[in-house]
């Protein structure tokens, strides 16, 4: 009676074991990492804002592997081996190409630029300290004729992370006497809860009507001591 | 020898009691626990049940008392159990307010067929009854489905399976936004008539809740014409399964406005019972008396009850031990309501200098505010359930030509000379708070009063709350009506609705001469708050993505409390009054932020892949 019981369990233990096979997968080992560029230059963009979508043919169910974007333009998916399509989604920045996919072959690393059409762009950006103030010189070019401009703004902010979610001071530009393609200045002058720190981070935004997402500068840190 | 015949006899005895038998009274009996199709289809009162089943799967959002989702948007904030904080601290993702429930359609579908097929012996009033009870609860929840998705298959029978290998014929395509709506509107119309045996009941559908769903589906389906359009790049499929052509915006904003001046001619009052016009407006969803409420979902004390009182009731008037003040009103919210002089309600907390302006009472600053401020929100100084609250966040003391606040370690704690000898005396933090980072009290200074029952034992789990939930009510007909005609440029009528319905909330007679939009909306947000109408109108003025802009900066996405404190400054002439403070609470942490694709919810990949023929939306 005991033999048998025992003899049960070692039955049922070896059992599980061998179920272990089955069941579980082994983890995604390759990675596929990459930017969005326009004419070569990655294009920055809100911290948990706009996103890829990657697609892969030959399941009988399909369902999307999101693809999220660091704030400064880049991106890495754990993923295997195999061949995947990747989808530029709307309320993005860039132009909706949801149809337009980009076939990726991912084996081991792969690294890619995934090109973008900005509705807008801004160029030649630097940014100065002046006393209390920061001032922001750039340049915003129209990229999709379609595209009308909604907001100009340049963003001060105290982490990293800024953005028109998160910022301390944001200031509008004036676009009624901005010209495309011309140097624009935005002078933001340094709030109180800024203007001891030692250093802000700067951006600045450019939103088309077109979507709900910003094309944003790289963020820079400006010393103010 | 001789058992044996004793056996013999028994059998005999025994074969001759089951000849005896009657076939029919012993093996053809009703079964005690299956219902057949005969018998379903054909008692009115099995079918009265049926339906009653439908009635209480009536879809909704934010609304039958649901807690949690009261506090999502911009009205409030949780301030309940630290479980839920992820309600002050998340995004809209993109399947927010997603809903597919083809399951429900089914069961509504396979009634309706199985009624024109099997209920031989209902009267035709009865027949036709049922039928468009159904057809009702069919066209509010293709109602729900449009609001939140946007077009969808229209699907009126049952889809069967005919097992050839080939599901095609199953998959049904998206429909139109405004062939849905059209949809809605056609059958409503049919069966509105067959609903006037209904026309005494109000937890039934009856003609005017037909009227009702038709004034307000009329008026969703012409604002997304109207201010889709008004975009800078308007929300659309290629196929219209989102997006309205403007040119349909005035067919229904008069649809709209027929039905709803169909029912403002009907046997409904807006409620009109207590003098006290704060205490009215609370009253008026409170009891279930009056003429005001069109068609409600019924609760009853141990047969049906809920929690929201139990969720929600002041922390120091608790009866459980468990649980309360979870939905916290916000300051924007509260400043919504107007003087009642006209004036716009933002509290007056500080002189243009920036000092603070000292209240003789607590209340004072909610002085001649809207009488519905009251209904709705429990704010300092006021009362529920005859009893005070205790609100008040600490004492102010005076320190380097400011003042400076202190808030009590324990709740309900009075003064002694914590803060020195001088200051000794009188309530320190009240008993309701608010606290600034804390669960189970209110986090913003208000309390909500509306939907709350006041009944004995509501707030326990227990016994819990019977209040019943209005799904349709005149007060919202007259505002579908005033901006239904706005639109159409009535403005002499619009100008009459509404100024009825400030009326009743204490306003004199005409407050409004000169109607805009704002004034409609903001009059809905006062009007209506809490009751699931916010969401979906930021969505179809196309104003969801502005008002909740996701900036940490934005007085509207943010949720505020405004944080009373009493003034302990010995000799001054101040000493004893109250001043208030605006503040943005702990455990508010992210901003409300509706984006683009927040319009129409993204469609489950799931039914996408079931369904090929399915189109996704905008965004997704």
């Amino acid at each position: 009676m005991n033999m048998k019981f025992f003899s049960l369990i070692v039955v049922c233990a070896s059992l599980q074991l061998i179920g272990c096979e089955y069941d579980n997968y082994e983890a995604p080992k390759s990675t596929l990492s990459g930017r969005v560029v326009y004419e070569g230059k990655t294009v920055a963009v809100r911290n948990n804002g706009p996103q890829l979508e990657l697609w892969q043919d030959g399941y009988a169910l399909r369902s999307a592997i999101p693809v999220y974007f660091n704030q400064d333009g880049t991106f890495a998916v754990s993923l295997f081996d195999g061949e995947y399509k990747l989808v530029r989604k709307g309320d993005s920045p860039w132009l909706q190409q949801a149809t337009d996919t980009i076939l990726v072959e991912v084996k081991g690393n792969t690294i890619i630029d995934v090109p973008v059409t900005p509705y807008f762009t801004v160029t030649n950006e630097s940014f100065k300290k002046n006393n209390n103030s920061i001032t922001a010189n750039f340049t915003v070019n129209k990229i999709v004729s379609t595209a009308n401009l909604e907001y100009v703004r340049l963003y001060l902010g105290k982490s990293i992370l800024t953005d028109q979610v998160q910022q301390e001071l944001r200031i509008d530009a004036n676009l009624s006497t901005l010209t495309l393609g011309q140097p624009t200045t935005i002078v933001g002058e340094l709030p109180d809860n800024l203007k001891n720190l030692d250093y802000v981070f700067v951006r600045v935004g450019v939103k088309s009507t077109l979507s709900g997402e910003y094309y944003y500068t790289q963020v820079q840190k400006i010393a103010l001591k | 020898m001789k058992l044996r015949y004793i056996y013999m006899g028994i059998m005999l005895f025994t074969v001759s009691l089951l000849n005896s038998c009657k076939h029919d009274d012993w093996f053809d009996r009703d079964s005690k626990n299956l219902i057949t199709d005969e018998q379903l289809w054909n008692d009115p009162k099995l079918l009265t049940s049926l339906v009653a089943n439908y009635y209480d799967r009536l879809p909704t959002m934010h609304g039958v008392f649901n807690t949690g989702g009261m506090t999502e948007l911009d009205d409030a904030m949780w301030s309940g159990h630290r479980d839920q904080n992820w309600r002050n601290d998340f995004q809209f993702g993109d399947d927010y307010g997603r809903y597919w429930d083809y399951g429900f359609i089914r069961d509504l579908n396979l009634s309706l067929e199985n009624i024109e097929k099997l209920s031989t012996q209902l009267t035709d009033v009865q027949r036709k009854q049922y039928i468009a009870e159904i057809r009702f609860i069919r066209a509010f929840v293709y109602f729900e489905l449009v609001k939140r998705m946007g077009g969808v298959p229209i699907v009126t029978t049952q889809l069967i399976y005919d097992f050839s290998g080939d599901p095609t014929p199953l998959q049904v395509a998206r429909s139109k936004e405004h062939e849905v709506y059209d949809f809605i509107y056609k059958e409503l119309e049919e069966i509105k008539e067959d609903l006037v045996v209904n026309n005494n009941s109000k937890t039934r559908a009856n003609k005017y809740a037909a009227l009702a769903l038709e004034s307000r589906a009329m008026l969703y389906a012409a604002s997304i014409a109207k201010y889709n359009n008004l975009m800078a790049s308007p929300i659309t499929t290629a196929g219209g399964e989102v997006g309205i052509p403007a040119n349909m915006a005035t067919a229904y904003y008069s649809k709209s406005l027929a039905a709803s001046k169909e029912i403002m001619d009907g046997p409904y009052v807006l409620y009109n019972e207590n003098a006290d016009k704060g205490a009215n407006f609370y009253d008026m969803l409170n009891k279930k008396t009056g003429k005001e409420v069109i068609f409600a979902k019924d609760f009853a004390t141990s047969l049906k009850v809920h929690r929201f009182a139990y969720d929600n009731i002041v922390r120091s008037l608790t009866e459980d031990n468990e649980s309360s003040s979870t939905v916290s009103p916000s300051l924007s919210f509260v400043e919504s309501f107007d003087y009642l002089d006209g004036s716009k309600g933002t509290l007056h907390n500080k002189n243009a200098d920036g000092s603070y302006i000292a209240y003789q009472h607590i209340d004072d600053i909610f002085a001649n505010k809207d009488a519905r401020l009251f209904g709705t929100v429990v704010y300092p100084g006021t009362s529920f359930r005859g009893k005070s609250v205790s609100i008040q966040a600490g004492v102010a003391i005076w320190n380097n030509n400011n003042y400076r606040f202190h808030v009590a370690p324990q709740l309900g704690q009075q003064l002694k000379e914590e803060l020195g000898k001088e200051y000794a005396g009188g309530l320190w933090t009240g008993f309701d708070g608010p606290l600034y980072d804390a669960q189970d009290v209110s986090n913003t200074g208000f309390y909500i009063r509306k939907f709350v029952s006041d009944a004995p034992a509501a707030s326990t789990r227990g016994t819990s709350a019977a209040n019943w939930w209005p799904w349709f009510r005149l007060g919202e007909i007259y505002l579908n009506a005033t901006e239904a005609a706005f639109e159409l440029g009535q403005l002499g009528d619009a100008q009459m609705y509404v100024n009825k319905v400030r009326e009743r909330a204490g306003f004199p007679a005409n407050s409004v001469v000169k109607l805009t939009m704002d004034i409609i909306r903001n009059e809905r947000r006062v009007e209506l708050a809490f009751e699931d109408h916010r969401f979906y109108d930021l969505k179809r003025w196309r104003m969801a993505h502005l008002v909740w802009g996701g900036s940490e900066n934005d007085a509207n996405a943010v949720v505020y409390g405004l944080y009373a404190y009493r003034i302990a400054r010995p000799g001054h002439v101040d000493n004893g009054k109250f001043i208030f403070e605006r503040v943005r609470p702990a455990r508010f942490r992210r901003a409300r932020f509706f984006r683009m694709a927040n319009y129409y919810a993204s469609i489950s990949q799931d039914v996408i892949n079931k369904n090929p023929k399915i189109v996704r939306n905008p965004f997704h």
